[in-house]
């Protein structure tokens, strides 16, 4: 099963974590789905983002999972605060997790505030994209073409 | 379940290394870390314990030019391996597009083999997946240990399904069988992505559950 997010998808997720940047005053923040993978992501450097969501999307289940054993039905937020620097998961669906990371202990505050807001903007795109007709969806390249696939990954020897 | 990012031209599929404990999911990822080339992966994380007995997931993130215009990421994960860590083993199989079972070949991990590869059925049913809808490859690990259990014996436990699945022989801490394991794997997942992509259109975000 495969899903996509059209180049206007993107755009509308990352203006929303432009603006929780600019009002909590946070480092970075990125949107990552349950299986890891990130969909997007602001302020994060190139390799970073990849292990953040995995780690980010095992760290919210694993929660998920303490919650369902205290008979909660879900604790909507995680807070993991450091002495410099904090990160705050929440989910913005079933599916979807918005992860915020800042450095200062004044800062915790202003990302509890605003990232409820967030994480509802982008629930809100997950659920226009859901209600759109195939017939508004952008033209999008759907034409995969492989390449050589005989030998993908090849380790030097020893 | 795979993930295309049209603005960034990107591709993110998800492997999973499952098997019994100590079978050897956590020396693969290790090997491919350490013999594949540097532009082709990230670091390898372990979440492990004092006892380097894997407690959450090992992950490692390695890239491939392989579809034409896009870059190709595959996700690599391993399970804990012990029989307590069911749940985080149902967590990291979420969203899985493929899998690696690694089999222990001693004679006396027979029974742990039989019960792990249940319990990727059992697991891969909480997701509404079959296993026999997700690409795999079996790999038959510890050859060069004494009181292995033959080959077809190996294959008649683990690879009777009907459809005959790839299977490798391999010495994982040396390396045997670990990058035909990887490139048969990843083979599979593309052309199943390849598949579904052009049969479902490009099926969209529309999938993500919102409940």
């Amino acid at each position: 099963m495969t899903y996509e997010l059209t180049r206007r998808d993107v755009n509308r997720l990352r203006k929303i974590l432009i603006e929780l940047l600019d009002q909590s005053e946070a480092d970075s923040c990125l949107i990552c789905d349950g299986a890891g993978h990130v969909l997007a992501h602001e302020n994060v450097n190139r390799q970073d983002p990849l292990l953040i969501s995995a780690l980010g999307a095992g760290v919210f289940a694993a929660t998920r999972e303490l919650a369902r054993l205290l008979g909660e039905d879900e604790f909507s937020t995680v807070l993991h605060q450091g002495m410099k620097r904090s990160i705050l998961i929440a989910a913005a669906t079933d599916e979807v997790l918005l992860v915020v990371m800042f450095s200062g202990e004044h800062r915790v505050g202003l990302v509890k505030l605003y990232t409820p807001t967030a994480a509802a903007a982008v629930r809100g795109v997950f659920e226009s994209i859901q209600e759109r007709g195939e017939a508004e969806e952008e033209s999008v390249d759907h034409n995969f073409v492989l390449k050589d696939t005989g030998n993908i990954f090849a380790g030097k020897p020893g | 379940m795979a993930f295309v990012n049209q603005e960034t031209r990107e591709i993110q599929l998800k492997i999973v290394y499952y098997g019994p404990a100590r079978c050897g999911k956590t020396t693969n990822l290790e090997v491919v870390h350490r013999l594949i080339r540097p532009d082709h992966k990230g670091d390898l994380t372990s979440l492990d314990t004092v006892k380097d007995r894997t407690l959450f997931f090992d992950f490692m993130p390695l890239v491939a030019d392989v579809v034409q215009g896009f870059t190709t990421r595959f996700q690599m994960y391993t399970v804990p391996g012990q029989v307590m860590y069911n749940t985080t083993r149902a967590i990291v199989l979420r969203g899985v597009d493929g899998v690696v079972f690694v089999a222990d070949s001693q004679w006396s991990e027979m029974a742990a083999n039989v019960e792990s590869f249940k319990n990727l059925q059992q697991n891969l049913a909480l997701q509404n997946k079959k296993l026999d809808d997700v690409p795999y490859v079996l790999q038959f690990n510890k050859r060069d240990l004494p009181k292995t259990a033959p080959v077809h014996y190996m294959e008649f436990l683990l690879n009777n399904r009907g459809k005959r699945r790839p299977s490798f022989t391999s010495v994982a801490t040396s390396g045997e069988g670990v990058f035909e394991t990887l490139n048969m794997v990843a083979r599979l997942v593309l052309h199943r992505f390849v598949k579904d992509a052009s049969t479902a259109a490009g099926s969209r975000a529309r999938d993500i559950k919102l409940v």
